[in-house]
């Protein structure tokens, strides 16, 4: 179980412009199910992940994950839970330009220690679950829209975390892309792993894999349904 | 293979690839750090050959050095006054040595030419030890090939080299033929019993300025010159020279600091998205951190190989030949002068340290700075 309580995330506090991305949400995410976020553009969705994935900071309220406090860690001991319960897709992919993609879908692995072989044949499978395998070597820059967003996929699944964090996953991919994306999700949880993704795409709020669909807006939740 | 060690080298790996992915940022860091490590090196190797040639000088001059002044030059000096010297309490040898300069007019080069006095070195007629510097300049490609000296023209005098002098300084050996004492006598046209000069060796070097004071009352007309003169004429030839090199070096550093500094302001936004990137993806500080350290390690380590060793190549293969303009004079010392090369530890060591160290916690300290903040803030 994750749980928010009145998490309010402020930007540019005390500045002009401060913004109230987060606004008092209070939430709950069951474990080994499928949860979406959604709402308009700039209603909190993109920030609330970051929160819950331990990327940023809430400016208050708590978040507790399997009832293990984590809102107030120092950084060092969120980059130890980003590490070993995260998987993230972000939003913008955050693929490091350069580097090829199989380097890219590598990277969350490289400090573990593994063996290479190993970290590379997973990172095949991936890639081919995909149908990216036949551009591992390609440097991410080249890539279309909608294969870097399947890099970012396939560096999110490397390390075989217990919670997916997936914003907008689907926002590049066309309707077969998509499903076969909805295919591992399906199978992630079949495996008893937590998916939570963002989407504006009507086809991923009515997917059978889905257990729960959120609706924000302006930094709040108006709405939740199962 | 342990994790750690997969752990080091995955880090490595990535290293690699990131430095390959900014080639020409890194070639170009590089070349100027080298280009660094390069001046400072060339100006301590240089520096410090140029002691060790005088402090080998130094060694085998004996301590004190009689010559005879005839209008107040350096004339021949009588081998009677020998036993006199030595009758002196306090010195242990007297010997009389012959010297003197030779210009061979053909190949347009000096020659020493000097009777060895150690006894490891006794010559018989016809025999000749010579330096380095002497098959060079003539040519002589054959180890066996004989040496020929022609006073005047064509009156040639032939030896049998038995040894190629490899000495500790080129300052003492480049140009210098050793002959039998009766060769160089005949050579030069030089009666017996006459010396070009006298060294003296006393038991107890403090004791030189009373054994000075004795002797020049036995010797009013003559000129004594102690180990302490010899030190200080190569002291003012040498200590301007090492005084350029040492301003020169402290410039060098002084860039590399403004260098390093600049390092050490800050990142590029490019490289801080992409530690952000990494921590997001379960990178912690340290892997972060071990991974600019093995940057670091790479960038300095190569730039400090390459910079050390065109140093090294500049002052003893190319003889300091950038120096040059600024060592005018420098053929004071020697007309053909080799530096003999020689490789300090000690300042190959500290030369890291002032270079390489200073260099890697410059770099460290932006990447601590981004690599503790949240990950969401530095991947905007
Ligand atoms: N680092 C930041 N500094 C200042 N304002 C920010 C920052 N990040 C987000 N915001 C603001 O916070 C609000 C919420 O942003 P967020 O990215 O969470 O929205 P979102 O729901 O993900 O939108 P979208 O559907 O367009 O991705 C927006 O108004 C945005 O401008
Ligand atoms: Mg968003």
């Amino acid at each position: 179980m994750i749980s928010l309580q009145t998490v309010t995330k402020l930007y540019n506090e005390g500045r002009p412009g401060e913004v109230r991305a987060v606004d008092e949400v209070s939430l709950e995410i069951v474990r080994d199910a499928v949860t979406v976020l959604k709402g308009p553009s700039g209603s909190g969705k993109t920030t609330l992940l970051s929160i819950i994935g331990c990327m940023a900071r809430p400016t208050s309220g708590r978040v507790l994950i399997d009832d293990r406090l984590v809102s107030g860690l120092p950084e060092r001991f969120l980059t130890e839970e980003r590490r070993s319960t995260f998987g993230f897709v972000f939003q913008r992919f955050n693929l490091i330009r350069g580097l090829s993609v199989l380097e890219n879908v590598t990277l969350p692995a490289a400090p573990l220690g593994q063996d290479p072989r190993e970290v590379e044949a997973r990172a095949l499978a991936r890639l081919e679950a995909l149908d990216l395998a036949g551009k591992a070597a390609m440097p991410v820059e080249y890539l279309s829209g909608g294969e870097t967003q399947r890099a970012a996929i396939a560096r999110a699944l490397i390390n075989d975390a217990p919670i997916l964090i997936a914003d907008e996953p689907t926002a590049n991919l066309d309707t077969d892309l998509t499903h076969r994306f909805l295919d591992i999700v399906g199978a992630l949880r079949d495996e008893g792993r937590t998916v939570i993704m963002t989407s504006h795409d009507p086809r991923i709020w009515q997917a059978d894999h889905v257990n729960a669909v959120i609706s924000m807006q302006d930094g709040r939740i108006v709405g939740e349904y199962a | 293979m342990t994790p750690a060690f997969r752990r080091q080298r995955a880090l490595a790996d990535y290293t690699l690839a990131a430095l390959a992915r900014r080639r020409g940022k890194n070639i170009g860091l590089v070349v100027i750090y080298a280009l660094v490590v390069f001046v400072v090196a060339s100006a301590l190797l240089f520096s410090s050959a140029l002691r060790h040639e005088a402090d080998t000088v130094l060694a085998e001059a004996p301590e004190l050095i009689v010559q005879n002044l005839a209008m107040g030059r350096h004339d021949m000096i009588k081998g009677d006054v020998i036993d006199d010297l030595a009758a002196i309490r306090g010195v242990t040898r007297v010997e009389g040595r012959l010297w003197g300069y030779f210009y061979d007019s053909v190949n347009g080069a000096n020659y020493t030419l000097m009777v060895p006095l150690d006894p490891d070195r006794v010559l018989a007629p016809g025999e000749a030890m010579i330096g380095e510097g002497v098959p060079r300049v003539r040519g002589m490609f054959w180890e066996t090939a004989p040496l020929f000296l022609s006073r005047y023209s064509g009156d040639l005098v032939r030896f049998d080299v038995v040894e190629r002098i490899s000495s500790e300084s080129a300052l003492v050996s480049t140009d210098l033929i050793l002959l039998n004492e009766a060769d160089f006598r005949d050579f030069f046209g030089l009666p017996g019993g006459v010396y070009t000069d006298i060294a003296v060796t006393v038991r107890n070097s403090r004791e030189i300025e009373t054994i000075m004071s004795k002797a020049s009352a036995l010797l009013p007309e003559a000129r004594f010159i102690t180990r302490d003169d010899i030190s200080r004429t190569y002291q003012k030839l040498f200590s301007w020279r090492e005084g350029i090199m040492v301003a020169l070096a402290a410039a060098a550093l002084l860039a590399f600091a403004i260098f390093a500094a600049e390092k050490a302001s800050g990142l590029s936004a490019e490289e801080a998205r992409e530690i952000g990137i990494l921590k997001a993806v379960g990178w912690n500080m340290t892997d972060v951190i071990a991974m600019k350290l093995w940057e670091g390690a790479l960038i300095s380590a190569g730039a400090f190989l390459i910079g050390t060793l065109a140093g090294y190549l500049h002052v003893f293969t190319f003889q300091a030949g950038l120096f040059a303009p600024i060592l005018k004079g420098w053929s004071v010392i020697y007309p053909d002068f080799a530096l003999t090369p020689r490789f300090d530890g000690v300042q190959i060591a500290a030369l890291f340290l002032i270079t390489v160290l200073p260099y890697t916690a410059a770099t460290l300290v932006p990447v601590w700075r981004v690599a503790a903040a949240d990950p969401d803030q530095v991947m905007r």
